[in-house]
């Protein structure tokens, strides 16, 4: 469809809010365009506060963790631990100091960073507390979720340790 | 991510995904409003669907500019029966410029930006349906914009 036909069938308000049009600037103009953009971005980035930075930080940490849990593979570098380790790096928090933030004891705090200790309910529902709530509870529990899930599945002694249990099986062709 | 069904107000879920290499055949200018395969060799294009349905609702042609640490928005369309005042569903477009936007933050690390290059007659309804700056010929998103509209539509 024409440019000129979009703009006789439908109003400037229906177009932004379905389309996105191309336009073409020359060389020049597009110099231009982008010179202008590039200072207003700088004058912006001046007058960010501290929070504002963490705050896109801390949102790329989250899609990071939402989309390693969406992926199909297990990623062992990739544990609860590990995640909550680059929030405190993010945060700028060292562990004493994060374990009273969210009222744990510091060694249950260095017991979850070496996933030596599973973190519960109340826990994941601090992080989001303590994030502002970018991070959500459910985010964590998706990533502990995964971590069970592949060591239910991998796990051959527990296999073998219950099959003695189970006495009769399905006869299935 | 969902869409807005406009008369029974149900939402459904959508998924952004990269546009297959058969996908351009289904790609009528008459449906999505521009020839999308002139795009294809200059820009990344990403469809969105339906998580459950196989129809195109929308495109959106993305183009990295890593030193600046910005995207930028080339082309969008919905498609032809989600424009206007009997469009089927609401929110096509939002989703497909807040998916735009988490791929560059999640690309750029520092101060990631999203940006477009407005038709002088768009350029305020951009502003006021996107929360977009204006910096003259461009418009962009970035820090607590970009935010506030990827909540808004990537839940």
């Amino acid at each position: 469809m024409s440019i000129k036909k979009i703009f006789e069938q439908f109003t400037p308000d229906e177009i932004a809010d379905a389309l996105v049009l191309p336009v073409k600037l020359n060389a020049k103009q597009r110099q231009e365009a982008d010179k202008h953009l590039a200072a207003h971005r700088e004058k912006r980035r001046a007058e960010m506060t501290e929070a504002e930075k963490l705050n896109i930080k801390l949102i790329q940490l989250k899609f990071q963790l939402e989309d390693y849990v969406k992926q199909e593979e297990y990623n062992p570098q990739f544990s609860f631990g590990y995640f909550l380790e680059q929030y405190l790096l993010l945060t700028n928090r060292k562990k004493k100091e994060f374990a009273h933030d969210i009222q744990i004891h510091e060694t249950q705090l260095s017991q979850i960073l070496k996933n030596r200790r599973e973190p519960n309910e109340s826990i994941m529902i601090r992080l989001e507390l303590h994030s502002n709530n970018i991070i959500p509870a459910i985010d964590w529990f998706k990533l502990l979720e995964k971590e069970k899930g592949h060591q239910l599945k991998t796990n051959r002694s527990l296999r073998d340790k219950e099959s003695g249990y189970v006495t009769r099986s399905l006869q299935l062709v | 991510m969902y869409i807005i069904d406009r008369i029974t107000n149900e939402r459904h879920l959508v998924h952004v995904l990269p546009i297959e290499n058969d996908d351009f055949k289904k790609l009528t200018v008459k449906r999505y409003s521009f020839n999308w395969k002139k795009l294809r060799n200059e820009s990344v294009v990403y469809k969105l669907k339906l998580v459950n349905g196989d129809d195109i609702l929308g495109l959106i042609g993305l183009v990295d500019y890593p030193a600046e640490e910005r995207t930028e928005i080339k082309l969008l369309a919905s498609s032809a029966e989600n424009m206007g005042r009997g469009k089927k569903y609401e929110r096509i477009a939002g989703c497909l410029i807040a998916f735009a936007g988490r791929e560059a933050v999640q690309k750029f690390k520092n101060y990631p930006a999203l940006s477009l290059i407005p038709k002088t007659e768009l350029r305020q309804h951009y502003i006021s349906k996107y929360g977009m700056i204006d910096a003259g010929w461009q418009l962009y998103l970035e820090d607590l914009p970009l935010l506030n509209l990827m909540r808004e539509y990537l839940s």
